[in-house]
Order: C-alpha cells, then structure tokens, then sequence
C-alpha cells in the first residue's frame, strides 16, 4: 500500500499532468487508506494546481493545459469532497464571477475562477452572457466582497461600466471591489469606467484579488 | 522557425450596434438580424456611422454553427446573436453534426443581404468564422481542447469537416457577389492555445485550408485574414508579407478595396478597425509560401 505522502504526490503530480483518470484512482486509494480528505485536497490537489499555475506563470503552461489540469483537480474534488468536515462558507471571502451579457467566450472567466477557488476564495460562478443586473442581485443576496467581470468582445465592453453603475444604484458599491478582465480590456479602460482593478491573466487576478481585499 | 507573436484585439475597434445607429431605421431586434433586407439596411446603417469604406456581415459569428444544428440566442439591439446552450460533448458528435445547407436559413438571407448590397453599388466585407469559433457555439471549449490531446487525429477531422463547410460558404459568397472575405477564429488566437497548440492547429488545418481559398481569390475577390491568423502563419513560416504601394495614404478598408484583384490575402490589420490608417501608402500582401 502507498504511503500518504506518496498519494498526495501523485494526487498533485496527476494534476500538473492533466491525467484525471489518475487522480480520480489515487484519490479513491487515498480514502481507501484512512487518510483526512482535507489533506489531500489541500496537500494533493491544490498542490497539484498552485504548480499548474506557476507553470502557466513560467508560460510553459497555456490556457488550454490550465484548464486540462483543473478538470483533473475536479475529478479529484469530486471523490475527496463528500469527506470532508461540514464548514461553513462563512469565513470565506466570496466573489462573483461570470461572462456579462452579450458574450458567451468563457474559456478565460473559467481560468479565473479556478485559480481564485485554488487560492481559497469561495467563488459563486453564474456563467456566460449573465443578464447585467445578475451580478448585483448575486452580489447583494451572497453578501460579496468582489465582483469580477469578463468580456471578449468590444461589443460587449460597456456592460462592465453598468454593472458598476447598478452597484452604486444598490448601495453597494462601496462595499464591492469590481475586478474586470478579458481580450479587449486593459488597465486604461479599468480606470475609465471606475473598476478597482484590471488583471491580464489568471495568476495576476489571484494577486490582484488579494491586493484589492487585504488578503496576505 | 520564428517565435509566434500574437494580435491584440483592442477595444478603438468598431464599437458594434448602438442606439444612435438604429435610430430611424424602423427595425425591430432581433428580427432585423434574421431577414436579408433588415440585414442589408443594418449594415449600411453601421457603415455611415462607423465611416467605414464598406459594409459588413453578418453581425454575429454564429451562422455558420446555427447551420449546422447550432442553438443560437438571437439577442437584441445591444447584443447582437450568439450561442445559447451547447449542443455537442464529444468530437464524434461534432463529425455526426449535418452539412451547411447555403439555400436556406440566416445563412442564406446573410448571402440575400450580400447580393442586395452589390447590386447598390456597395462594397461587402462577408466574415466568416474559423473552427474555433464556429465550435465556441456547439460544444465546450474544455471537450475541444481535451480532444486536441488525446483524440487529435478526430480533431483535425473536426477542423477539416468545417474546414469544408467554411470554404463552400465562402465559395457560394463569390456567386453573391461578395469581393472581400474575411476570415478569422479569434477563439482559437495564441493567447488561448499558447504556441505549441497554435503550432498544430496551423500544421494539421489552417495552412491547408488558406491553401484552398486561396484558389478561391481571383481578379474580383480576396481574403482578409484577421492579424491573428497572419501572425500564426507567420510564426510558423508558412507565409510572409510582400508590399505594395497605394495610390496614397488611406484607411486600410478602402486599402483592401483598391487592392482587389491585385493580392490575394491582406492581414496587416483587423477590420474592424475601421479608423487604421496606411499613412506611407504601402499595403502589406500575405503570401503563403
């Protein structure tokens, strides 16, 4: 029989490789065995995904491998997560997450989310082409901290500012970081339509997340 | 082989359909995106206001896939019409996914619009979708990319099946008049594959499939190329630029119109970037090599 550290290595090695056959079987071994499904989340999985995204960083990994490596984490997920101890989301920093109306590109919303769930934000998704006034509802009834908005399109750009607009319509608006990202947008026109911050990519929206929220 | 560079798409681009645009037209949305004769007035309409040299259809990217089975959210005057839920999980599906049929449906009135618009005198920009793109409304992007991987023998089918699909669209849109086509698959840019899937994409379909439209160009038609695509072929050495000089100093769409008949791919710029000027004259030929 492995070893737990042997399981969690490949728990994470299965990750980084993007075999999720293989992490579904370690993961069920690691059961098997006894050992705490926190651990191997965290120590295996998450592990496995914090390296997936420093090689994204390293840009020897690309979106398409993320994303691949992120299946595999949830395959994983899937089998560990209905033994873990109930724990409130609570305590947890919660962010919106989705694609604004009119644009259905979700490949990028996607890396963004895993990679805020992998860094322990609790991230409520509502998808692609989300109905402006969605992510204020969302926002107000889960009580967020953050608001994050993706677009592709130029066609679709100005829906970010009204969904800044709606926040402050609701009252909200103080209370909500807006983070916006996506092909066509840029730092520029973050500062143009009053966003508290603008992310080229996956990684920096973990670190801009925690920047704009006071996370260490 | 040089390192492949990527486009970035910008956000001075064409700002799509605002309210100033339909103001007078009398159109209702979404219906004005389904009939060829709405069509055509909204693309004249969106051409005055963009001050561009030509008109452009369709105004969406989701033709192609809603011809073959696609399910599409016709939207509304803001949002133009884009994909709704997916239809497609696996590559077998993609390839079991019927022919376009080019005599009927939004296809169809999108070659009408076209036809109407020539016969005004107008110049038409027809864009066409690449695979990606096309694919970004049947199936998830996750299914694609995990089939690149592990099935990509089936994937390039995939491409080559819509390759196929694409080049007769594009080759019904010459008997329609249309004189600039253009082509492009945003969805599959560099900045999503990275290079080593980039690279693949150009070896097992797009350099082939240009290869084939390029036969398509003639004394009255060429094709445009959306700067990411130039830039892949590029990096991967399967084409180069050759220059030509204008008549003077112009914007780059009325640089395509006075370069029909004379190149075959232009791919210097995006055109949807209506207020690109060439300021030396010189217009930038892709050649394939």
């Amino acid at each position: 029989m492995s070893s737990k550290e042997e399981l969690l290595q490949r728990l994470s090695d299965g990750v980084v490789e993007m075999e999720e056959d293989d992490v579904a079987e370690a993961a069920q071994e690691y059961l098997d065995a006894g050992y705490p499904a926190f651990d191997g989340i965290m120590e295996g999985l998450v592990d496995g995904m914090n390296r997936a995204s420093q090689l994204y960083e390293e840009e020897e990994y690309f979106v398409t491998d993320v994303l691949l490596c992120s299946d595999a984490m949830y395959a994983g997920l899937d089998i560990l997560r209905p033994y873990l101890p109930e724990v409130s989301n609570d305590d947890k920093v919660t962010g919106v997450i989705g694609v604004v109306e009119g644009d259905t590109h979700d490949i990028g919303k996607n890396l963004v989310k895993i990679m805020l769930e992998t860094a322990g934000f609790n991230m409520i998704d509502l998808g692609r082409d989300v109905p402006l006034a969605k992510f204020v509802e969302t926002a107000k009834e889960e009580n967020a901290d953050f608001v994050c908005l993706s677009t592709l399109m130029t066609t679709t750009m100005g829906g970010m500012e009204t969904v800044i607009h709606l926040l402050e319509e609701a009252g909200i608006r103080d209370r909500v970081k807006v983070m916006i990202g996506g092909g066509p947008i840029s730092q520029k026109y973050a500062d143009k339509i009053g966003a508290d911050g603008y992310s080229q990519n996956a990684v920096e929206a973990v670190k801009l997340a925690k920047k704009l929220l006071d996370i260490a | 082989m040089a390192e492949m560079k990527d486009f970035q798409c910008t956000y001075d681009n064409s700002a799509g359909i605002s309210g100033e645009v339909t103001e007078g037209l009398k159109l209702t949305f979404p219906d004005a995106y389904l009939h060829h004769e709405t069509m055509a007035a909204l693309s004249k309409a969106l051409k005055a206001h963009d001050k561009a040299a030509f008109c452009e259809l369709p105004f969406c990217h989701t033709v192609e896939a809603e011809a073959m089975g696609g399910i599409v959210n016709y939207g509304n005057e803001v949002a133009g019409p884009r994909a709704k839920e997916y239809i497609c999980t696996t590559p077998e599906e993609l390839l079991e996914l019927p022919e376009i049929d080019l005599s009927a449906g939004r296809i169809h009135e999108v070659l009408l619009a076209c036809k109407e618009l020539r016969e005004e005198g107008e110049h038409v920009v027809l864009q066409v979708s690449g695979p990606f793109t096309i694919l970004n409304v049947l199936i998830d992007a996750k299914y694609v990319f995990k089939a690149m991987r592990k099935k990509p023998e089936l994937m390039k089918e995939v491409f080559w099946k819509l390759g196929n699909e694409i080049l007769k669209f594009m080759e019904e849109a010459k008997r329609y008049g249309v004189e600039l086509i253009s082509y492009a698959d945003s969805s599959g840019g560099l900045n999503i594959l990275g290079p080593k899937m980039a690279e693949q994409v150009v070896e097992d379909f797009t350099y082939e499939f240009l290869k084939k439209a390029e036969a398509l160009t003639d004394d009255k038609t060429m094709i445009l190329l959306c700067p990411k695509t130039t830039f892949a072929l590029f990096g991967t050495g399967k084409a180069r630029f050759r220059d030509h000089k204008l008549s003077g100093a112009m914007a780059y769409g009325e640089g395509c119109i006075e370069m029909i008949g004379k190149v075959k791919f232009a791919g210097q710029m995006c055109i949807k970037n209506v207020g690109y000027q060439l300021e030396n004259g010189v217009f930038k030929e892709v050649v394939l090599e």
